[in-house]
Order: C-alpha cells, then sequence, then structure tokens
C-alpha cells in the first residue's frame, strides 16, 4: 500500500478525552478520522468503515479489549491489508511486559505495534506510514 | 543420709557356736557390723533380706549346705562378697564355690590375722564391684540421654515446617524428612541413595557450586525454585556445606522453605503497582493531550473550545488528586498510621450532612432521595471522618450510576449490637459477573452505561476496608438495569 493511500483512520478509546485529542490531532494532518469507545462499536466502525489504518487503545471494557479487538479486524481480509496499533499506558515500565520488538509476540497480538500514550502524533504519522512504506 | 560413714556389714553363718562368737567379736573390735546365723537356713534367711558387704559362710553345716547358702545369698544380692570357711578344704569344692560366686576359700582353723586380711581383700573387692556397677550405670544413663537427644532432635526435624535434606559429596542421601519430599514434589527417596537426579536442576547447580569448589566457605547459597507451574508450589532452598569435624567438606544441608503465599502476594503486589502506574498515566496523559493541542500549530481553536479543553484538562487533574488521596487513604489503612479518634457518632447526621454535600449532584441528576431511620437509633463509637468518607463512597455510588429521576432509599436500623443501613438506587445495577470484582481496587464496571462516569475506582475498595477495621460486613445486592442496594451492618461498640 502507498503510503499516500492512508486516508480514513479508525480510533478507539473509551477515554473520550484521549479520543477528541487524537481525533483533533490527525484531522489537522489531513486525515479522516472515524471513531468509537468500545471494542463492540469499534468493530462495528471498522466494517463499516472500511479504514486504511486502526489506533487502538489497550484496556477498555476488560483489560485485554485492544487485543481483542486487533484480533478481530485481523481476522477479516480488509483487516490483513491495514496497519493496527495498539496505544496504551501500560507500558513496560507500568509493570506489563509487552514490547513490540518480539515478532513472536506481534503474531499473536495481531497488532503491528504498541505505541505508548500520550501520543506524539507526528511519531504516531510516521510510524502509520513506514508500515505501508 | 549419715554423714558417718556406714560401718561395714557381716553375715557370719556357722553351726559352730565358739567359732562365731570368737568371729564375731573379733571383727566387731576391727568396727564391724556383724551379725550371725547358727544355721543354713538363718543363714539363707539373714543374709536374702538384707544386704551384707560380706559373708562369711561355713561349708559343712548339719540343715543346709554352705554352698547351697551361698548359691541363694548371690542370686539376691550378686555383689555380696561370699567366703567359704572349711576344715575339709577340697579342689571340688573349692572350683564349685567359685563357680557359684564366691569370691574367697577361707580354710579352717584360721588365725585372726588371716581373717581380718581376706575381710580387708573382700572389702576391697566389694568396693570395686560397686564402683563398676555405679559407672555401668551412669554410663546407661548417657547412653539413654544420648538416644533420647537423638529421638528428640529426630522428631523436631520431622515435624519443622522446612524441608530438611543432607546429601553427601557423592551426592548419596544421608538424611532427609517427609518436608522435603513434599516440597520436592518426589514420591519416595531412600538414605544412601544417589539422589541429585531426582533434584531439580537449581539444587544440583547449588550443590555443585559448593562442592566443586576448591576451598569451601561457610556460606549458605540460596535460590528460588518453581516446582508445580504457575507458581503453583514454589519453594526456596538453602544449601549450606556441612564440615567433617577435620573441617574438610562432608556435604551439604539443604532447607527447603514453602514460599507459594509470600510468591502470590508479591504478584497481587507488583500487579497493584502496575495498575497504580497505569491509573495515575492515564490522567496525565489526557491532560498532557490537551495542552498538546493548544499548543499545536496547525490546530486553531478558537477562545470558548480552548477554555473548554483547560476546564477538562483541570477535571482529569482533579480526578487524579482525589486518586492519589484514596491511594494514600488506603496505604494509611493499611498501614494502620492513622490515628483514629473514636467518638460516638450520630448516624442519621452524618448520612444527612453527606446528603447536603453532594446536593448539587442529586439535584443535577434530579434525584429523589428517601430516609427511614428508625427512632433513638443508638450512636455508633467510631472516628467520625472514616465514617463520613464510608456514606460519602457509598451515596456518591448511588447517585453516580443512577438514572435521572431517580431514587435513593437509606434505612437504618438497630438489630443487637450491630447498626444495619441499606442505601438502595434504582441506577443501572450490575451483572453479576461485575458484581464479584467489585471491591477490588481499580475495579469500575465498564460497560455502555457506565461510560462517562468517572470515579478512581478505589471507593468501594476504601469502603470496605473501612467497614471491616470495624469489625463490620458489607454485603450487595444487584439487579442488572434495576439497581443496587448496599447492606451495611456495624458495630455500636467495635471493640
Amino acid at each position: 500500500m502507498d503510503p499516500k493511500e492512508i486516508k480514513k483512520i479508525l480510533l478507539v478509546d473509551d477515554d473520550i478525552d484521549l479520543l477528541e485529542q487524537n481525533k483533533l490531532l490527525l484531522e489537522s494532518r489531513g486525515f479522516k478520522v472515524v471513531t468509537a469507545d468500545s471494542e463492540r462499536e469499534g468493530f462495528k466502525a471498522f466494517e463499516k468503515e472500511l479504514p486504511d489504518a486502526a489506533i487502538i487503545d489497550l484496556i477498555m471494557e476488560q483489560m485485554d479489549s485492544g487485543f481483542i479487538l486487533s484480533y478481530k479486524i485481523k481476522k477479516t481480509e480488509h483487516g490483513k491489508k491495514i496497519p493496527v496499533f495498539i496505544l496504551t499506558s501500560a507500558t513496560y515500565e507500568t509493570g506489563f511486559k509487552f514490547s513490540s520488538s518480539s515478532s513472536e509476540e506481534k503474531d499473536w497480538l495481531k497488532c503491528d505495534g504498541i505505541l505508548n500514550k500520550p501520543v506524539v502524533i507526528d511519531e504516531l504519522i510516521a510510524k502509520l506510514e513506514s508500515f505501508t512504506a | 543420709m549419715s554423714v558417718e560413714k556406714q560401718k561395714t556389714k557381716i553375715l557370719i553363718v556357722d553351726d559352730e557356736k565358739g567359732i562365731r562368737i570368737g568371729t564375731k567379736s573379733l571383727l566387731e573390735d576391727e568396727g564391724y557390723d556383724v551379725s550371725v546365723a547358727d544355721c543354713g537356713n538363718k543363714g539363707i534367711e539373714l543374709g536374702t533380706s538384707s544386704e551384707f558387704d560380706i559373708a562369711i559362710i561355713d561349708l559343712k553345716m548339719p540343715d543346709v549346705d554352705g554352698l547351697e547358702v551361698l548359691s541363694k545369698i548371690k542370686s539376691t544380692f550378686p555383689n555380696t562378697i561370699c567366703f567359704i570357711a572349711t576344715a575339709y578344704a577340697s579342689y571340688e569344692t573349692a572350683i564349685e564355690s567359685t563357680r557359684l560366686g564366691a569370691f574367697g576359700y577361707i580354710p579352717k582353723p584360721f588365725s585372726p590375722e588371716e581373717l581380718i586380711y581376706q575381710v580387708e581383700q573382700g572389702i576391697k573387692q566389694r568396693n570395686l564391684i560397686l564402683e563398676a556397677a555405679r559407672l555401668k550405670q551412669e554410663r546407661e544413663e548417657k547412653l539413654l540421654e544420648i538416644a533420647s537427644e537423638k529421638s528428640r532432635l529426630n522428631t523436631i526435624i520431622k515435624s519443622i515446617n522446612e524441608g530438611v535434606l543432607v546429601i553427601n559429596l557423592n551426592g548419596e542421601l544421608s538424611y532427609f524428612n517427609y518436608a522435603a519430599l513434599r516440597y520436592l514434589n518426589i514420591q519416595s527417596i531412600k538414605i544412601g541413595e544417589y539422589v541429585l537426579e531426582k533434584l531439580p536442576i537449581e539444587i544440583i547447580e547449588l550443590f555443585n557450586k559448593i562442592t566443586s569448589a576448591d576451598k569451601y566457605l561457610l556460606k549458605t547459597y540460596s535460590k528460588q525454585i518453581e516446582i508445580l507451574p504457575n507458581n503453583e508450589l514454589v519453594i526456596e532452598a538453602a544449601c549450606t556445606p556441612v564440615p567433617n569435624p577435620d573441617g574438610s567438606l562432608a556435604g551439604i544441608v539443604l532447607i527447603l522453605s514453602n514460599i507459594t503465599q509470600f510468591k502470590k502476594i508479591e504478584l497481587i503486589k507488583s500487579q497493584f503497582v502496575s495498575m497504580v502506574a497505569h491509573e495515575l498515566k492515564t490522567p496525565i496523559a489526557a491532560v498532557q493531550g490537551f495542552i498538546n493541542i493548544i499548543l499545536d500549530d496547525s490546530i486553531h481553536l478558537d477562545r470558548e473550545k480552548e477554555k473548554e479543553y483547560l476546564q477538562r484538562a483541570s477535571v482529569r487533574l482533579k480526578n487524579l488528586t482525589a486518586l492519589v488521596n484514596d491511594l494514600l487513604d488506603i496505604s494509611r489503612m493499611e498501614l494502620k498510621t492513622k490515628q483514629r479518634e473514636i467518638e460516638a457518632v450520630n448516624l442519621e447526621e452524618i448520612i444527612n450532612s453527606t446528603i447536603q454535600f453532594l446536593e448539587f449532584e442529586i439535584s443535577n441528576k434530579k434525584i429523589n432521595v428517601d430516609k427511614n431511620f428508625q427512632t433513638n437509633l443508638p450512636p455508633i463509637y467510631a472516628d467520625v471522618n472514616e465514617i463520613s468518607r464510608l456514606f460519602t463512597n457509598l451515596i456518591s455510588n448511588a447517585i453516580k450510576y443512577n438514572k435521572e429521576n431517580g431514587s435513593i432509599y437509606i434505612t437504618a436500623h438497630q438489630e443487637d449490637d450491630y447498626i444495619n443501613i441499606k442505601i438502595r438506587d434504582t441506577g443501572i445495577g450490575m451483572k453479576p459477573e461485575e458484581k464479584e470484582k467489585l471491591f477490588n481496587e481499580f475495579y469500575r464496571a465498564k460497560n455502555e452505561k457506565t461510560r462517562g462516569i468517572s470515579g478512581t475506582g478505589l471507593g468501594l475498595s476504601i469502603v470496605k476496608k473501612i467497614v471491616e477495621s470495624y469489625n463490620g460486613k458489607i454485603e450487595v445486592d444487584s439487579r442488572y438495569e434495576y439497581g443496587t442496594t448496599f447492606t451495611i451492618h456495624l458495630p455500636i461498640n467495635h471493640n
């Protein structure tokens, strides 16, 4: 996929503040943003909108809602083609041990990377584009 | 015991009166205590009814033979020194009398010097025998003591909670207790068997570390070992060298302790720390996010929007402060460092002032609060701040998780030594699986209906800690979509 092809991004987060912030930031960089605030709504939005990328919060209804959603997305035909990133503040230093470096783990988690909150928007966009490049 | 040394007791058995009298007076002059018997039967009677040091027995007597007297006395008191006196000395009788335990043979007639000499030899012999017997008994007592000490040590090692294994340099088992089998999850081992191959690799490493060193140090090495997966059984093995009396290495002793519970607590603690870190980072991320947006050059916000974002950032900071305060409260409660001021607390007053405190939230949601208190409800003895905190948390939950135009019903009545308070709301209720986790730290029911409701996730955990610290009880009853009822039983006097 050509990086220029990323136009529409699905953002899923149950924290409405973070959801709105990231939406604004991405929109200001020229993306079209679709939002959802739960795993279920997220998957509905994915099926309806068929976004070019998805950025999903990890801890929502469940501790691993984000992984469940990314797993579901990656099982679809469309999902296999797009980058899916997990966004969380529960990273290594908080005691949760997942790293984005292990390909084995990534394969199991079915996502393309794990990003720290709060997100630095230009880094996020660079990540998305490097995935498709 | 008499202070005076006991006189040596001598028994003379002789049918000849002259000898009896002569010998008796001779020996009494020497300071001995002398008894006499004029026939064999009398001799047996005297010699077996009390212990004599010395007995001088005539061989030929009309009623009973001297050898029989000798044998009877010896069988009752083996330490009595017996002499056979006779005018008919023969080789056979001498042998026979010695066989029966006679110490000496005194041929008749005997001179006073000869008799006294023989008696003195007899006394020496008797003292030697008594001393030997005393030493023997002492030795037996010592052995018994050692044996019982050994069995006591055995019993102690067998009954302690720690596993003990002693292994020699060849890797053969020298000693073990059953706790060791349990902790190693081994069915059976035998003393003397090569045991290393049955032990976990970590223990073999400890063994090698000590036994393969050029010069061992009298130092303990330990390791934590997961015996059963998923932390079902975790032990700590402490391995210490056992020296020979000459200082060379004899083997090792392993002490195994079950640290499964400790590991579980450690895990809970680290999970708690992870959760705390996550809960602290989330609002910080939100505040940082608002700042980023306001500072971002490509986003142009009008004055109103900017103000709204700053207000929302401020709310997140307020919640963060509340969270930190809740955490500090929990920590203080757990460490019991909080100084309590126990006084008579009127529950109705506390609940009324809590409702007043939450008036804004109540009228915002148009909630009707209905109270029904038993008249003359006795006060409870408690810290007013803690009780007030308890009801603030519960009533604010009843508001937050209520519906618009909902109701809250609060009742209180006395039952024996307890006050029972019920707080019922007509809110969104809980699913059974949510109810289970309700009092867990940071648990917040998350579903379509709870979205947008803020909280630290510690409120009910604090409520439960307060109630339990007063030896009270809290129960929850809930129907999804219909509401939740909390019932609290607080003792009037918690001590």
